[in-house]
C-alpha cells in the first residue's frame, strides 16, 4: 500500500509540473484559441502623414461623450497631457531626430483584448462588431485591466470615492448612433482618421503604401501587432516613437488563456488531484504514521 | 490530537498595545480612503495602478500564511503524524492571513460592492484568472474556518464529555476531514498558480527578468518552501518548545524539504532567465536589476543557515534561514508586481505614509488576534 500511494503522489506531482511546463515546450503553440478579425468588426485608420494637429477629435470627443474640460499643469484651459480618466482621446506631437509628427491615441480596440480576458467581473467586453466596451455595473474597481493593457489605455477615476474605468468605447452610444461615425472621424478636417471595417480600412491602408512609397514606414502598425487592433495606424516615423510600443504578433491574452484552459479544461485535473489526496487522506484517518 | 492548550497569560501586553495603536492609525486613513477615493491615500496613478495594497494584502498576505497548506500536506498526505501539532497554528494564521487579504480588497478596489459580482453568474468571467484567484481565496476560506473549528469546539466543550451539539459537530468534523484537508491543498495550489498567471498579461511591461509562461509553476513552488519557512519562523518565535532535540528535529526536516524545493526554484528560475535572454539586463544593476540580485543573495544565505544536519540543529540557524529565505520569496512577489513592472518610461512608484500605514496597521491587527487567539483558545501545544 505504501509504495502504491508514493506512486501516486509520483503522478500527480509529475503531471501536475508535466501540465504547467507545457507552455515551455509549446511556447506559442499554446495560443491555439486565437480570437481572429470578423468582417463586420468596425475601427479606425489613423494616418499621422496627413494629420494636422488641429485637435478637431479631442474637441468632439469631448462634446459627443460630454466629458469635463481637462487643464494642463499650469491651468491652460483645456491642454490635457495625456489620455486621463477627463480624456478619451488625444493628439500627441513627437519631435526628434528622425522628423516631427503628430500621433491620436485611444483605444485600440483589440482584436483579443488583455483588459477583455483579464476583467473577473466581465466588465470589459468586446461586442459583435468588435467595439470594447465597459460596463460600470459590473466593474469591482480591481483596475486589473489597467494593468495588463499594452497599450494603457484605461483610466481610472482615482480621486472619486467610487471612481470608474474610463475608455474610448468608439462613441457606441453616441455619435456612432447619430452619424453613423464615432465623433472624431467625423470632426476630421484632414481626413487623417476615417471610420469603417478593419478588413476595408486594412486594404486602404496597403493601397497608400503601395502608392506612396516613399512617404510611410512600409508597416500597417495594427495588422498584426499584439494579435492585431481595430485602430491601424500609418507613419514616416517609427511607431515606437509615437508611444506605439513593439509587440509580439500574439496577444498575450491567448498564451495566458491557453495555459489557463490547458490547467483547468472542464476542472478535469483538479477533480482528479482532489479525489486522489481525499483518498490518500481517507486511508490515513487510522493515525498509523509511518516513516 | 487534543494535547493543544490555551497558552494563557495577559492579553493587553505592551507589545499587543503598540500594534493596537498602528491599527488605530490606519483606520484613520482608512476612512479618509473611503470618502475621498483611492487616489486621496495613496500614490496610485493609472501607470501604477497596483501598489503596496496588492503585494502586502493580497500576495504577500497569501504566501505567509502557506503555513496551513504545506502542513496539513505533510501530515494527512504524506502521513507525518510528528508533524500534527504544527497543524493548529499554521491553519489559524493562514485563516486570519486570507481573512485579510480578502479585507484588503475592500479598500483595494474602486468599486467595492461590485466585488459581490465575482459570485453573480451572469458576471463570472472564467477565462481571467483573477477571478480564479478570487473564487479559490473564498472557497480556502471557508475551508480554513472548517479546519479551525474544533479548536474553538473544544474551547466549550464541557471537559471529559462527549456529548451535545458541541461534541457532535466535533466529531462530524474529525470524521469529514479527510475531505477539507483535500480541498486545503488544491485551492491554494490553484490559487497560488493564479496569482502567477496574472503577471503573465503584463507581457512586455514586466520585464524579462521575471515575465516567463512559467510564472504561475514558480508561484506555486515558492509558495511551498515559503508554507515550510514561516512555520518554521513562527514555532520559534511563539513557542520555547525548540529546547527539545526532538522538536528541533522535526522543525530541522521541515526546513531541509524546505531547502530542497528552493533548489528547485531557483534552477527554474534561471532556466527562464537565460531562456528570455535576460542575463545582460540582470548586469546593468540598475533599480530591477539590484532588487533581481537581492532575491537571490537572500536566498542563498537562507539556505547557507540550514545547509547540513549540523547547523539545522540550532534554534538559531533554522529561525535565520527560514527568515532570509521567507524574504527571498516575498521579494519575488514585491519584484514581479512593482519594481519589475513598467507601463511608461520613467515611471517610478513608492508608496504614500498613508498608504503604507494601512497596509501596516491590516497587518498588526493580524498579530494582534493571532497572538490573542492562541492564548484563549487550544491552538499550540505546550509541553
Amino acid at each position: 500500500m505504501k509504495i502504491k500511494r508514493r506512486n501516486f503522489l509520483k503522478g500527480i506531482a509529475g503531471a501536475g509540473v508535466g501540465v504547467a511546463a507545457s507552455p515551455l515546450l509549446t511556447g506559442k503553440a499554446l495560443a491555439s484559441e486565437v480570437k481572429k478579425l470578423k468582417p463586420n468588426h468596425v475601427g479606425m485608420l489613423y494616418d499621422a502623414t496627413k494629420c494636422i494637429g488641429c485637435k478637431s477629435c479631442e474637441v468632439a470627443c469631448k462634446k459627443a461623450n460630454n466629458m469635463p474640460i481637462e487643464y494642463d499643469p499650469a491651468g491652460i484651459y483645456d491642454a490635457p497631457r495625456d489620455l486621463s480618466e477627463k480624456t478619451l482621446n488625444i493628439i500627441k506631437l513627437y519631435k526628434g531626430p528622425e522628423g516631427t509628427s503628430f500621433v491620436k491615441r485611444q483605444c485600440m480596440h483589440c482584436v483579443d483584448p488583455n483588459c477583455v480576458s483579464g476583467c473577473p467581473t466581465s466588465a470589459l467586453n468586446k461586442t459583435e462588431n468588435g467595439i470594447v466596451t465597459y460596463d460600470k455595473d459590473a466593474c469591482c474597481g480591481c483596475r486589473y485591466c489597467q494593468m495588463n493593457c499594452p497599450f494603457n489605455i484605461p483610466k481610472f477615476e482615482f480621486n472619486d470615492f467610487y471612481g470608474e474605468i474610463k475608455k474610448c468605447e468608439l462613441c457606441r452610444t453616441t455619435s456612432l448612433i447619430k452619424d453613423g461615425q464615432p465623433a472624431c472621424t467625423a470632426a476630421c478636417p484632414t481626413g487623417a482618421v476615417i471610420f469603417g471595417t478593419v478588413t476595408l480600412l486594412l486594404a486602404e491602408a496597403k493601397q497608400r503604401l503601395k502608392d506612396s512609397p516613399g512617404d510611410y514606414i512600409d508597416h500597417v502598425y495594427g495588422e498584426f501587432e499584439g494579435g492585431g487592433t481595430s485602430v491601424l495606424y500609418l507613419s514616416k516615423i517609427p511607431f515606437e516613437k509615437l508611444g506605439l510600443p513593439n509587440l509580439p504578433d500574439y496577444s498575450q491574452a491567448s498564451l495566458s488563456e491557453g495555459i489557463q484552459h490547458t490547467l483547468y479544461q472542464g476542472l478535469i485535473a483538479p477533480a482528479v488531484i482532489y479525489a486522489g489526496l481525499a483518498a490518500i487522506a481517507f486511508k490515513n484517518r487510522s493515525g498509523k504514521e509511518e516513516d | 490530537m487534543g494535547h493543544a492548550k490555551p497558552l494563557g497569560g495577559k492579553i493587553f501586553t505592551p507589545p499587543i498595545l503598540f500594534l493596537s495603536a498602528l491599527f488605530l492609525i490606519s483606520a484613520y486613513f482608512l476612512v479618509l480612503r473611503y470618502i475621498n477615493g483611492i487616489g486621496y491615500v495613496s500614490n496610485l496613478t493609472d501607470n501604477q495602478s497596483w501598489g503596496i495594497w496588492k503585494v502586502i494584502g493580497v500576495l504577500v498576505g497569501a504566501a505567509f500564511v502557506n503555513g496551513g497548506y504545506v502542513t496539513a500536506f505533510f501530515v494527512y498526505i504524506m502521513n507525518k503524524g510528528a508533524y500534527h501539532r504544527f497543524v493548529r497554528q499554521a491553519v489559524l494564521f493562514s485563516l486570519l492571513g486570507y481573512s485579510f487579504a480578502g479585507l484588503s480588497l475592500t479598500y483595494d478596489t474602486g468599486r467595492y460592492v461590485n466585488l459581490l459580482n465575482f459570485f453573480i453568474p451572469k458576471y463570472m468571467q472564467p477565462n481571467s484568472a483573477l477571478f480564479e484567484v478570487g473564487v479559490c481565496i473564498t472557497a480556502y476560506i471557508v475551508i480554513l474556518a472548517i479546519e479551525f473549528l474544533p479548536a474553538l469546539l473544544e474551547k466549550i466543550m464541557p471537559e471529559g464529555q462527549a456529548q451535545g451539539l458541541a461534541a457532535q459537530l466535533h466529531g462530524f468534523l474529525n470524521k469529514i476531514l479527510f475531505l477539507t484537508v483535500a480541498f486545503g491543498v488544491v485551492l491554494p495550489t490553484m490559487h497560488q498558480s493564479g496569482l502567477g498567471q496574472l503577471a503573465m498579461l503584463f507581457g512586455q511591461k514586466l520585464s524579462p527578468l521575471w515575465q516567463t509562461p512559467l510564472i504561475s509553476l514558480l508561484y506555486v513552488i515558492s509558495s511551498i518552501f515559503m508554507g515550510f519557512c514561516i512555520v518554521t519562523a513562527l514555532e520559534c518565535v511563539y513557542t520555547s518548545n525548540f529546547k527539545k532535540k526532538e522538536y528541533v528535529r522535526l522543525l530541522g526536516t521541515m526546513m531541509k524539504v524546505a531547502g530542497y524545493v528552493a533548489i528547485l526554484y531557483i534552477i527554474l528560475r534561471w532556466i527562464e532567465v537565460v531562456r528570455n535572454g535576460a542575463v545582460g539586463q540582470a548586469f546593468v544593476f540598475d533599480l530591477k536589476a539590484n532588487f533581481f540580485w537581492l532575491e537571490w543573495i537572500l536566498i542563498i544565505v537562507g539556505l547557507y543557515f540550514v545547509r547540513n544536519e549540523q547547523a539545522r540543529f540550532s534554534p538559531k540557524n533554522l529561525f535565520l534561514g527560514a527568515s532570509f529565505m521567507m524574504s527571498s520569496g516575498l521579494l519575488y512577489r514585491l519584484n514581479s508586481y512593482i519594481i519589475g513592472y513598467q507601463s511608461v518610461q520613467g515611471q517610478s512608484y513608492f508608496p504614500s505614509f498613508p498608504e503604507l500605514m494601512i497596509s501596516v496597521g491590516m497587518f498588526a491587527l493580524q498579530l494582534v488576534l493571532f497572538v490573542t487567539i492562541v492564548k484563549i483558545f487550544p491552538v499550540m501545544e505546550k509541553e
